[in-house]
């Protein structure tokens, strides 16, 4: 068990020095950028006749940059503002900290991303086990070119399609804002109703795009356990059919881990164009207006906080496969 | 004259000579129809790519009074926002798409084909570093990635597309093509070419590079899809500026600024680089598998 804890405790340091690399490099972005944006603002506070120590002090809240220090002086007390969960403040919602405007969105892409990959996992999987099981016959076949076919589709031509087949030929789903404006938010079953319904075409393109990936490498895991011996141990021991497959399913499924992580970085970063295209005001919409906006102390704030939240995603599947696979523990 | 049946010479019995490359290649393509079609597919685009923009002039005409026309003789699909015919924009604007993602595919494999061999080969320090760094790039999700680095860097243009693309997608080929060569440095061929003499960069290059090659080349082609993804992609969201006309161009114009969503009459013109995209992608991944044949030749059957 200790050896569990050392693994974890290993994981979760990767995982905070890897938040500590994307902070600095967010640091050297808005640093080296052109026409520094630190110093303009600082310059144009100045025109504007506040006093140049208030001006910095201004900035210094805004971008968590002190100019006119050196530039090691800069980075740590950057770094050390994000340790605090300091991420400055927004400057196209003058004033207010990055921080409370990614906490409000950060629950849309979540929710959805988390429901979209649960969907994609269940339809995946089945199709992948049915796929193999039946891969000499028609529906074999099938289901292995739709799952080609759709695992090379991009996520945004795959939302681009669903919107508008759904909402503008066939206008069976609304379009364009999370919930109906008309119904007012609460534990209400209209609202509710309204935020499923709202729901559905983001989270199948989600599912869709993620699909193809878990059912070729279930249709491919599955197959390599079906010849095993102890499948065809079973199989003398007279087991019946369902048994047999929960003993092919659950060992099959052990290397899908290696894909819920490349998963989950997939989805997450696919929510710039899901969240944009339906927007929601999601974690990649907040990247994508920020930066139309110029906003770039939001921009590095929601870039960290979506790789912050691939990480977290990846060290949690880490640990569910290792207690999933105990072959693992024992080394 | 028992001896007449027997042959006299060997002049007819031709002697035997080992399949070629392109006897391989066109043996496996013909295997299954689907990898024909996925050769077609790829060759047509090309076709337009190099050709295809010599056929309209540089600034194609526009028509105010003719906007959102449906599909006819004149206009195969139509027309956009501002009357221009939606086949030359499509046409006119594979190029871009086409280059651009060839050099991304490019640059990707170079990069990540020598980090991996000088990680795998040389271990040590250099094997640190440039893995933790593989690390930071297969981790930091990539789409967004690009999107903050369009802040700092003005990559419209398709070589600088290409070479960003490329910069930040190596990672994957990176860690497959050092766990290869981990193994082959091992091997006894290799034990030789040091035996021998050989200079590390002839081994690296000529004795353990070829083996990986097979690897390295499917990567070529799922990194060119991946690129126009990625490329489309950043044009569709209106991240990079535009300068020249491209399918992502045309569907962030058809997506935000035409309102193509919101009638059913900009069908054609949503749907075309749409159905492009899709089409290209398609033949690539058909094209794999017979790539994959000719490569490994343990799926050849006999």
């Amino acid at each position: 068990m200790s050896k569990f804890f050392k693994r974890i405790g290993k994981r979760i340091v990767a995982g905070l020095v890897m938040i500590l690399a994307v902070s600095s490099f967010t640091f050297f972005l808005v640093h080296f950028m052109p026409g520094n944006p630190v110093q303009t603002k600082l310059n144009t506070l100045i025109e504007e006749g506040i006093p140049p120590l208030q001006a910095q002090a201004q900035v210094r809240s805004m971008y968590g940059f002190i100019p006119h220090q050196p530039l090691y002086i800069q980075y740590f007390h950057y770094v050390w503002q994000v340790l605090h969960l300091n991420l400055g403040k927004s400057i196209s919602y003058s004033g207010v900290p990055v921080m409370h405007l990614l906490l409000k969105a950060m629950p849309w892409t979540v929710i959805m991303v988390l429901t979209g990959l649960a969907v994609s996992f269940i339809i995946g999987i089945t199709a992948g086990v049915i796929a193999s099981v039946k891969r000499n016959s028609k529906l074999g076949d099938g289901l292995l070119l739709l799952s080609t076919f759709l695992h090379g589709i991009p996520q945004f031509i795959m939302a681009l399609g669903l919107a508008y087949v759904f909402t503008t030929i066939f206008k069976i789903f609304p379009f364009g804002a999370p919930y109906n404006a008309a119904i007012s938010p609460g534990f209400t079953i209209p609202f509710i109703g309204s935020l499923a319904r709202h729901a559905v075409l983001p989270i199948a393109a989600y599912a869709i795009s993620g699909f193809g990936a878990w059912a070729l490498t279930m249709r491919a895991s599955v197959t390599s356990v079906l010849g095993d011996d102890y499948i065809l141990a079973a199989e003398l021991r007279g087991v019946t059919p369902s048994i047999r497959l929960r003993y092919i399913a659950r060992n099959a499924m052990l290397p899908l881990f290696t894909i819920l992580t490349l998963s989950v970085g997939f989805m997450f970063g696919g929510s710039i164009f899901i969240e944009t295209i339906f927007d929601y005001p999601g974690l990649g919409y907040t990247i994508n207006t920020a930066l139309a906006a110029r906003d770039y102390p939001l921009m590095d704030g929601a870039f960290l906080m979506i790789t912050a939240a691939v990480i977290i995603a990846t060290i949690v599947a880490d640990l569910l496969y290792t207690v999933l696979d105990p072959r693992i523990q024992r080394i | 004259m028992a001896t007449a049946n027997l042959p006299t010479s060997h002049e007819h019995i031709k002697p035997w000579t080992p399949p070629t490359f392109w006897s391989i290649a066109w043996k496996a393509l013909r295997r299954k129809p689907s990898r024909m079609l996925g050769l077609g597919i790829l060759v047509f685009y090309v076709l337009m790519a190099v050709f295809g923009p010599m056929l309209y002039p540089a600034n194609l005409p526009t028509n105010p009074a003719n906007i959102y026309a449906s599909p006819s003789w004149a206009h195969p699909l139509g027309t956009d926002f501002e009357g221009t015919d939606v086949l030359a924009l499509i046409v006119t604007g594979s190029r871009y798409v086409l280059y651009s993602a060839g050099l991304a595919a490019f640059f990707t494999v170079s990069i990540g084909a020598i980090l991996g061999l000088v990680s795998g080969y040389f271990r040590g320090w250099p094997e640190a570093i440039i893995m933790r760094i593989a690390d930071f790039f297969l981790t930091v999700p990539g789409f967004p990635l690009l999107v903050v680095l369009s802040t700092v860097w003005n990559f419209g243009n398709p070589v600088s597309m290409g070479l960003v693309l490329g910069l930040t997608g190596w990672a994957a080929l990176a860690r497959a093509v050092r766990s290869q060569t981990l193994s082959l440095r091992e091997r006894s061929f290799v034990e030789a070419a040091r035996g021998l003499g050989l200079s590390r960069r002839q081994i690296v290059f000529g004795e353990v590079f070829p083996n990986t090659a097979p690897y390295v080349a499917m990567h070529f082609l799922l990194a060119i899809t991946g690129s126009i993804y990625l490329e489309v992609g950043l044009f569709f969201l209106g991240v990079v500026p535009f300068s020249t006309n491209n399918w992502g161009v045309m569907l962030n114009l058809a997506f935000s600024q035409a309102g193509a969503m919101y009638s059913t009459r900009a069908l054609p013109y949503l749907l075309s680089p749409l159905f492009c995209i899709m089409s290209l992608t398609f033949g690539i991944v058909l094209f794999l598998g017979a790539v994959d044949e000719v490569l490994n030749p343990r799926l050849r059957s006999v």
